[in-house]
């Protein structure tokens, strides 16, 4: 174990981070403000879909329209692709992150890795896991905004089984991947 | 109550969008006030130092779990007007499995990177790259595995209907379960923090 | 222990765990829109896996069970001239605020079945799964618990089964009777026309609800708007 265990908290110049409660309150209530003006949840992964749509087909239309799963996101036509609710969610998330960021001090370049392992390899681990990531959430149909959190709140079943699924996939693969975090 | 807004015709598509970004806004305000724009924090969570991710991620579900239960109770909100996405069990199991991996192997998680992104982390914009490369595949892939991606299909529904048990009863298990956990959290994380 | 010596996280679990000790005691508000599953719904009618017998529910009231609610739905004052005893009277236009617990049993009842069967496929469609309309309405439970018939040339077998049928009769106030006596009127009870089998509840033909807001023009069935 390496002497150096990087503490978050403090692992960035700038502020520290919010109590952890207290920033689940507000994530809880903006979740909830969701349901009671537009009768839906937060979510993410979908915005990637919608983009990805849009991206392919611009270069490639019959290809795109061609596939299953992008037509779908795609839809008749009448209404741009990128013009989706998700789309413009994940805006507000960059916004809303950036805000906070620079409120606290926290924006900057850099990389977040573990002291053991290289640029580069953590790079390639971030498009892997990115990879993986977006099998998992369009198989599950959400990921851990729209599934564990939305579909957590209103007890969904397949959220919370997927919520549970999510822990022990990290906590299996933790132990192989810890030379890359301490 | 005429709740959800938007369900019952008090805005439109237009207007909705501006809503998801406001509402996006708070959200991504959050996450990076907790920290999760930090592959580093995040990550944590899986060597057990710091339970943030448990710890906000459940916070925010009970908090929005007990908002919905009270303005329902007092008939403020229309529940069965909320989308509920419906449960594909198979998919979903083995999705939150993959999922999982790629939360450790990349450090982030899609709303998470994108707060990423937006305070500068590089490795960030690259896991985000590597969902849109992930998606494309998916989509490729897509129609040999339509039949598992479809399997398993429940239809809409909730804990307290497949246990058969009220609403109230299932709502103050899961607050006691993570209440619990809060409290088992931070011990975990004082007897790792001893250790090192 | 003072409120205001406590920490945050102290103040915040014990929010927590005092709104959700009162959660047990909430109902989630079901509104008036709502989803039905088509298919589920037709193989349930088709599979007559939604009745319950005049017969089944006299036997149940008798044994004094208490894990159901009969609901009469007719009105107040048909209800107060006569109703099958533990039941409750909902008028069917109140049924969709009427209250229900998402595990209780629900039976069912009009006077002879088609107001029944519309408001089992009401209750079904608010996510309520236990629900039964009794066969017959209470023109069965007149028939068959009340006022019970055996043929004059019955065997002992008959008979014998039948005293049983007689004996949850008299318990109700009703009467046993011969085809004979049958034949005329029945003195001194509910009159009863003459005996013709109930018509078998139909189900009316639903159209897909509408929902809780009209579509704008512009909006196509494009994509997954609301996923995630």
């Amino acid at each position: 174990m390496p002497a150096h265990t990087p503490d978050p908290a403090h692992a960035r110049p700038g502020s520290a981070y919010a109590n952890p409660y207290v920033a689940g309150v507000g994530l809880g209530l903006v979740l909830l403000a969701a349901f009671v003006i537009m009768g839906r949840g937060l979510g993410a992964s979908g915005a990637f879909s919608s983009t990805m749509a849009w991206l392919v087909n611009l270069v490639a239309p019959a290809h795109a329209q061609a596939n299953e799963y992008f037509q779908g996101y795609l839809g008749d036509g009448t209404t741009h692709p990128l013009k989706a609710w998700l789309v413009f969610e994940v805006i507000g998330v960059m916004t809303g992150a950036m805000l906070s960021g620079l409120l606290a001090g926290r924006v900057h370049l850099s990389i977040e890795k573990g002291p053991r392992v290289s640029t580069a390899i953590r790079l390639l681990c971030a498009f892997a896991g990115g990879m993986l990531m977006a099998f998992g959430a369009h198989l599950a149909r959400g990921c851990t905004s729209g599934q564990a959190l939305t579909g957590g709140a209103l007890l969904n079943v397949g959220s919370w089984a997927f919520m549970i699924m999510v822990f022990v996939g990290g906590y299996s693969v933790a132990w192989l991947m810890r030379w890359q975090w301490r | 109550m005429m709740t959800p807004l938007y369900k019952y015709g008090f805005f439109g598509d237009e207007l909705s969008l501006v809503v998801a970004f406001v509402l996006g806004i708070g959200f991504g305000f959050c996450l990076e006030r907790a920290g999760f724009g930090s592959a580093r924090k995040l990550a944590a969570q899986f060597y057990l130092y710091d339970m943030s991710v448990f710890k906000v991620m459940f916070t925010a579900i009970v908090t929005a779990m007990l908002g919905v239960t009270y303005l329902g109770w007092i008939g403020w909100l229309d529940l069965s007007q909320v989308y509920l996405v419906p449960t594909f069990l198979g998919p979903q199991i083995l999705g939150g499995l993959v999922l999982g991996v790629g939360f450790v192997v990349g450090g982030y998680c899609p709303g998470t990177s994108a707060a990423a992104v937006a305070t500068g982390r590089v490795d960030g914009m690259v896991y985000a790259l590597g969902i849109f490369a992930g998606t494309f595949a998916y989509a490729e892939v897509y129609p040999s595995i339509k039949a598992f991606v479809n399997s398993n299909e429940m239809g809409q529904v909730t804990l307290p209907e497949v246990l058969g048990l009220p609403w109230g009863v299932i709502v103050f298990v899961v607050v006691v379960v993570a209440v619990v956990g809060f409290w088992g959290a931070g011990k975990v994380e004082r007897w790792i923090g001893s250790r090192s | 222990m003072r409120w205001s010596a406590l920490p945050l996280n102290r103040k915040l679990a014990a929010v927590a765990l005092v709104l959700g000790a009162g959660a047990l005691f909430s109902q989630p508000h079901r509104g008036p829109v709502v989803k039905l599953d088509t298919r589920e719904l037709a193989m349930i009618v088709e599979q007559q896996v939604d009745h319950v017998t005049p017969a089944e529910l006299a036997a149940w009231i008798v044994e004094g069970r208490a894990d159901y609610r009969l609901l009469d739905l007719r009105s107040e004052s048909e209800f107060a001239s006569y109703h099958i005893p533990t039941a409750e009277n909902v008028p069917v236009s109140a049924l969709p605020d009427f209250p229900l617990q998402p595990g209780e049993k629900v039976i069912l009842y009009s006077e002879g079945g088609i107001h029944a069967a519309q408001a089992w496929m009401l209750v079904r469609a608010q996510g309520h799964a236990a629900v039964y309309t009794v066969l017959g309405g209470l023109d069965g439970w007149k028939e068959e618990v009340l006022f019970p018939v055996i043929p004059a040339d019955a065997t002992a077998q008959q008979r014998a089964r039948f005293e049983q049928v007689a004996a949850i009769a008299t318990f109700f106030g009703g009467q046993p009777r011969t085809a004979e006596v049958a034949a005329t009127a029945a003195p001194g009870s509910p009159a009863l026309p003459t005996v013709t089998t109930p018509a078998a509840p139909e189900l009316p033909s639903m159209a897909p609800p509408v929902a809780g807001r009209t579509a704008p023009a512009a909006a196509p069935k494009k994509k997954k708007k609301e996923g995630c």
